[in-house]
């Protein structure tokens, strides 16, 4: 069988796409990962790699024209291949899966503007792929080669993704060991993870993460001054604070960034963002500060008491929608890193600076109107320390995922699908 | 005399029909061991009403071949008292429908009295009931009430599909302590299969796999495995390898048998002839939804089962109302193709 070439699927509201330019003509070779043809769609142009080595044919989709998500627009034939008649009326019949009466629905109800974000952000919390219909079999097969499931078409009905469908993506016949990763590595190597803690953490609080991204050579970690391992440096406002990690920042000189932030490093990831907007391509916020004036200062001040262990685990168990799932080592590591008298006199300074009188001093919403990179919030519902409901005020673009049963913690807490939503493009 | 507890290998075998595997089961069953008596109504004299019984009254005595009155619930009660007492009997319901009639005693007594006792009795009752439709018996004589039973904790259901499995889950279940409730097909009693001569056991909670295949799994009960197998056929013809586990036990269910072969091929049919809703087939789509094999369906879970109605009079429509052959074709067709 010659293998099938269909128009991808680039970002998550993408229905059809118009090829711009075929980069090989009809009968030409072409080798596996080079570029084949650009597509363009309403948000972006990009250039899409051939999925398999061997001869064109059949291109079904000309220049300027659009085809649906899916549908194919050319065949490659492999060395030895007869070429016949264009594979498959099948092939072709795919097309209505996505019906035109469907489409013009769709654009019968565009959003309105008005609506609020919470919306977007409960479906989203349906599924972890936001949206994307695949079966288990094919999410399986996705997540152990790590390909984005949003990035494929689907075959199955009304355009759901099969196994087939990533295997195809793969290119492996039956399933590989995790190891061969190599096509897979093509979408997500160029992008490089850097994470912010958040107050009174440390690095440490993103290894897990990191460990089930399997990842540990491209992620960098940032830390705050006076945190972990990083002196305390005196700052004056959340501006100086941002200056300071923009320093950090540009050391590493990063393009291509994913930027994932926690809590006040959160807020932190976002001022970056906008600061450093060519370097920073995606960004993930997890349970942000900044967005609003309430914080749990009681909490706060309770860990930075905290001398040892035992008087640190209960205000640590606030943090936590269930108070059973921090493990006593993690208190442990907790209290050792914070066991520095200096330590814990830098944050309390800093928090005195950050969160005078029980308020978050500084504001991001404007950086977060402000910037157009894609942003994604993750809120646990029972957050005991910022409320959710900041993140209403996020602009629509910004897609919400909003958990149940998890607190101010979502790598910890909800570690399955914070990994999900960092592995998935969008 | 219950120390079969193992298959042995038999290499005389000869044809029999499933309601004769059954009566040589009980044959061997009465000359073995003294303590099996067989009961139920017109099973004497008149051998029973499929004949599955026959003429062991003659060769038994009216002492083992017992005649009971028209009464289940009697009847019944006379079987589980006498298993609770030390006996091994084997009650015969003309009609499974007749089960309705007796479930005091199936359900409140022997499925609950080793329980209740502290484990101080068992219940070791064998109960035979001929099932299903096909026969144009009607609505009251053509139930599949197997799920009913096995909804039960306390009891065992079987439900061989073969002259092989009749004959050794029979014996199979008189080595059991507990009570074994048997469904058997009527339309299966006259089918022919090779069965070994002598003693032998099936095990009770094992499934078979029928037929071996990739692409999808059907899993199947009683006669549906028959059918199962002659969809198979068609498909292979297609191209399309189905799998078909004949699950022989409802309860307890083969969870592995039938989790392998999901993990294997990706796609799962269940096909049975009681009626759909709330049935075996929604035992095992939820097994496997609940299970780690639920990562490997690459579609919908497809179930096949009886319609939502009394069993029709009316042949054309009694035979619409469970599924047939090209039902289980054309399911297996859209999973395969990906249409559903």
């Amino acid at each position: 069988m010659p293998t099938e070439v269909i128009m991808p699927k680039v970002d998550m509201d993408m229905e059809r796409g118009t090829i711009i330019a075929w980069h090989v003509s009809e009968g030409e070779q072409v080798n596996a990962a080079a570029p084949l043809f650009d597509i363009e769609t309403d948000k972006a142009a990009m250039e899409v790699e051939s999925p398999a080595s061997g001869t064109l044919h059949h291109i079904a989709v000309g220049e300027g024209e659009e085809a649906e998500i899916g549908h194919p627009v050319a065949w490659i034939y492999a060395e030895g291949e007869v070429v016949g008649e264009a594979p498959g009326k099948a092939a072709g019949e795919k097309a209505p899966t996505v019906p035109a009466a469907a489409r013009a629905a769709d654009r019968a109800a565009p959003p309105t503007g008005e609506e609020s974000p919470l919306i977007e952000g409960e479906s989203a919390t349906m599924a972890t792929d936001a949206g994307v219909r695949a079966t288990p079999a094919a999410r399986r097969l996705a997540q152990s080669f790590g390909v984005d499931l949003a990035a494929l078409g689907g075959t199955g009905p009304r355009g759901r993704i099969q196994k087939r469908d990533v295997e195809a993506a793969t290119r492996v016949d039956a399933p590989a060991p995790v190891a061969d990763r190599a096509p897979a590595a093509k979408v997500q190597s160029v992008e490089r993870l850097v994470f912010v803690h958040g107050f009174a953490s440390d690095a440490g609080v993103w290894a897990q993460l990191v460990r089930r991204l399997g990842r540990d050579a491209s992620a960098d970690m940032l830390e705050l001054p006076g945190h972990g391992k990083t002196p305390s440096e005196p700052i004056a406002s959340f501006d100086e604070l941002v200056l300071t990690m923009r320093r950090s920042f540009d050391e590493l000189g990063l393009e291509e960034v994913h930027l994932v932030g926690h809590s006040l490093g959160a807020a932190v990831a976002l001022a970056l963002a906008d600061q450093r907007p060519r370097a920073v391509r995606r960004l993930t916020l997890l349970a942000p500060a900044g967005l609003g004036p309430e914080i749990n200062r009681p909490v706060i001040d309770g860990i930075l008491s905290a001398t040892q262990a035992a008087s640190l685990a209960p205000w640590l168990k606030e943090l936590v929608a269930d108070r059973d799932l921090l493990s006593v080592s993690f208190v442990d590591a907790a209290a050792a890193s914070r066991a520095d008298p200096d330590v814990r006199t830098a944050q309390r300074a800093m928090a005195d600076i950050l969160f005078p009188d029980g308020v978050q001093a500084f504001d991001v919403t404007q950086q977060l109107n402000r910037i157009a990179v894609p942003t994604r919030i993750v809120f646990g519902k029972d957050d005991g320390i910022i409320p959710w409901r900041h993140a209403l005020r996020a602009p629509g673009r910004v897609s919400l995922h909003l958990f149940e049963g998890m607190g101010h913690l979502p790598q910890v807490e909800k570690l399955d699908d914070v990994v999900a939503l960092i592995k998935t493009r969008w | 005399m219950n120390a079969h507890a193992t298959i042995t290998a038999h290499e005389a075998t000869r044809e029999l029909s499933y309601a004769e595997a059954i009566r040589e089961a009980m044959d061997i069953a009465l000359s073995e061991d003294e303590r099996v008596v067989l009961m139920g109504e017109d099973i004497g004299v008149y051998g029973g009403a499929f004949q599955v019984t026959g003429d062991l009254i003659h060769k038994y005595g009216e002492g083992r071949v017992l005649d009971t009155p028209i009464s289940e619930l009697g009847g019944a009660g006379v079987a589980v008292g006498a298993a609770m007492t030390g006996l091994r009997p084997i009650f015969e319901f003309q009609f499974s429908d007749f089960a309705t009639l007796a479930m005091e005693q199936i359900v409140n007594q022997a499925a609950k009295v080793r329980y209740m006792l502290g484990g101080a009795v068992s219940v070791p009752v064998v109960m035979r009931f001929p099932a299903g439709s096909g026969t144009g018996a009607a609505a009251q004589h053509s139930q599949s009430l197997e799920a009913w039973l096995a909804h039960v904790p306390g009891l065992k259901v079987v439900q061989p599909s073969t002259p092989h499995d009749a004959k050794g889950l029979l014996l199979a279940a008189l080595d059991d302590p507990d009570p074994v409730m048997i469904f058997e097909h009527k339309l299966l009693y006259k089918t022919k299969g090779t069965v070994p001569e002598g003693h032998y056991i099936t095990p009770i909670g094992k499934a078979a796999v029928r037929r071996e295949g990739s692409d999808l799994t059907i899993v199947a009960t009683s006669i549906m495995v028959q059918k199962a197998l002659e969809a198979a056929n068609v498909l292979a013809a297609e191209g399309i390898a189905a799998e078909v586990i004949d699950l022989r036990t409802i309860r307890p269910i083969d969870r592995e048998t039938v989790l392998a072969s999901v993990r294997k091929t990706g796609r799962l049919i269940t096909v049975y002839e009681g009626v759909k809703t709330l049935g075996i087939g929604a035992e095992v789509s939820a097994m496997v939804a609940e299970s780690d094999a639920f990562d490997y369906l690459d579609a919908p879970i497809v179930r096949l089962g009886g319609a939502e109605c009394p069993i029709p009079y009316n042949p054309v429509l009694e035979k619409a109302a469970v599924p047939q052959v090209d039902d289980v074709v054309a399911a297996a067709r859209a999973v395969h193709a990906g249409r559903v």
